[in-house]
């Protein structure tokens, strides 16, 4: 398996770089008239680039906009309704955060609900540590329940199996909430199409460099395009770390599918796909931590690459319907845009334009295109920083975001895609519960 | 040297780095999961304790003195 994994990754940058050799080559050794024709060419990939840029981000920030000046909620609203929750933790070898995470749910502004932590064949002090919390709200039951470990999306099963309220909440046991996350969320239940609503997720731990530009990408590129998908009630990922369910609409479709590596889009799609309508509450707010290494955020990355294509995979003739659903093919065509589609074409772009910089001595036009979108970058930062009363320090890492974090990351996209499509076996394990490169609701969503 | 080369300069080299580091990166992961075992070469722990069942010759008196 190592061989093939090197063998396959050496055939791809061979290609690569054969490929553009032999157009560097053909493109200095081209008469003016081809070369006038390529530079025209040039011009025209960039503005079309361009405008797919523009109209994306303007039209993510109007929805957002929208969506966040109709549901705005302040602490101390009342809702019509409060109906009973259950919240679901998965836990697999969580003993160093299971009991903030239980803590921090005791602590939640909500009349009744209960907890159900199921540990997932824990091999360390989880177990030990979840039932010494049994009994000790007062109002709020809390129940233990162990497994033999099968991954996140059979505990999450479960679970819901397990719930005995007519909602359901799932987080992470390494995730811990804010006290006024359900009865922010819940008020949405009151339209009864309403079948989940998605929260918002944070970075917790920001002390460096990779976990702050991760901490501006949720901000930036994770939240800001779900709060605009919340506006049209078609969020296409419920977030692992908070998604809030219908019990009802769970069991409609039938709880969540094991054979993606994305579970959380996948069960989110088949929502979508069932008429069911899914919202964004940005003041249902979990803390996670995000990985801190770059081969683990490359790991998480990868996973959420592939689990996207596979949950899109399932789907793909929504794609191709000649009247489609449009909650549905506005999903799975977003989910597919931001496994593969925009990856591949950033990673094209950013190289496209950096040789043919170097070839035709277009270098201004290079630096007036970095300069626009870097710019661009900073505007949608302060925006959405400032929406989500977030930490403005975030806001100067737009300056890198783009050409390197951004990049970076779509490099190894397009590479977990072309895995993806080669059908080659994934050698990294299912999804496991509690994992920091598992599938919080695959956060590869942003612009 | 104009400034605006410079930053051009910086701009391309700063695009290429990044793409080559990515492609380094993701190697380096492949080869560390490629070297982690995959779950259907682990043996599977026994989860239960087994029936612990003595040698015939377990329950015969040792004889023989213990150095000390």
């Amino acid at each position: 398996m190592r061989e093939r994994a090197i063998g396959l990754s050496i055939f791809v940058i061979v290609i690569f770089v054969a490929l553009t050799g032999a157009f560097v080559f053909w493109a200095i050794h081209s008469p003016a008239q081809v070369q006038n024709f390529l530079i025209r060419m040039v011009v025209v990939t960039l503005v079309i680039f361009l405008t797919i840029v523009f109209i994306r981000y303007f039209a993510l920030l109007w929805f957002g906009y929208l969506q966040h000046s109709e549901s705005g909620f302040s602490e101390g609203e009342e809702a019509t309704e409060l109906p009973p929750v259950s919240i679901i933790v998965p836990a697999f070898n969580e003993e160093d955060v299971i009991e903030r995470a239980i803590e921090s749910l005791l602590g939640m502004d909500y009349p009744t609900f209960e907890v159900i932590v199921l540990d997932d064949g824990s091999t360390d002090r989880t177990l030990e540590l979840a039932r010494r919390w049994e009994g000790v709200g007062d109002e709020v039951e809390i129940r233990v329940l162990t497994q033999r470990n099968g991954g996140k999306a059979r505990a999450l099963n479960a679970g819901i199996r397990q719930a005995r309220y007519p909602f359901v909440l799932c987080m992470d046991a390494d995730s811990w909430m804010e006290p006024q996350t359900l009865r922010a969320a819940m008020r949405h239940f009151s339209d009864p199409n309403v079948g989940a609503v998605a929260g918002n997720v944070k970075v917790e731990n920001r002390d460096g460099i990779l976990t702050r530009l991760q901490a501006l990408e949720y901000v930036e590129g994770l939240n800001m395009p779900r709060r605009a998908q919340g506006f049209i009630g078609a969020v296409n990922i419920v977030p692992g770390p908070v998604g809030i369910f219908r019990k009802e609409a769970l069991e409609e479709v039938g709880g969540y599918d094991t054979d993606t590596f994305a579970e959380d889009a996948d069960l989110t799609l088949k929502l979508v796909t069932t008429g069911w309508k899914i919202l964004y509450e940005d003041q249902a707010i979990t803390w996670t931590a995000a990985p801190s290494g770059m081969l683990d955020l490359i790991q998480q990355r990868y996973r959420w690459t592939r689990g996207l294509l596979q949950a899109v995979g399932k789907r793909k003739k929504v794609l191709i319907q000649p009247v489609p659903d449009f909650p549905l093919w506005l999903s799975v065509l977003e989910t597919a845009f931001e496994a593969i589609l925009w990856p591949a074409m950033n990673v094209f772009a950013h190289l496209f334009f950096a040789i043919v910089a170097l070839l035709f001595g277009m270098g201004e036009l290079l630096l007036y295109w970095w300069v626009l979108l870097t710019l661009l970058d900073l505007v949608i930062a302060l925006v959405t920083v400032s929406m989500e009363e977030e930490d403005l320090g975030l806001v100067p890492y737009a300056l890198i975001y783009r050409f390197f974090f951004i990049l970076f990351l779509d490099v190894v996209k397009t590479f977990a895609a072309l895995e993806e499509f080669l059908k080659k076996k994934n050698t990294s394990r299912p999804t496991p519960v509690g994992d920091r490169t598992d599938s919080p609701g695959p956060q590869s969503t942003r612009l | 040297m104009s400034i605006i080369d410079i930053l051009v300069t910086i701009i391309i080299v700063t695009i290429l780095v990044t793409i080559v580091l990515a492609v380094i990166t993701y190697i380096a992961y492949k080869l560390r999961l490629a070297r982690r075992p995959s779950p259907a070469d682990q043996p599977e722990e026994p989860r239960y304790f087994d029936l612990h069942r003595p040698p015939a010759d377990a329950g015969s008196p040792r004889t023989g003195t213990v150095d000390a």
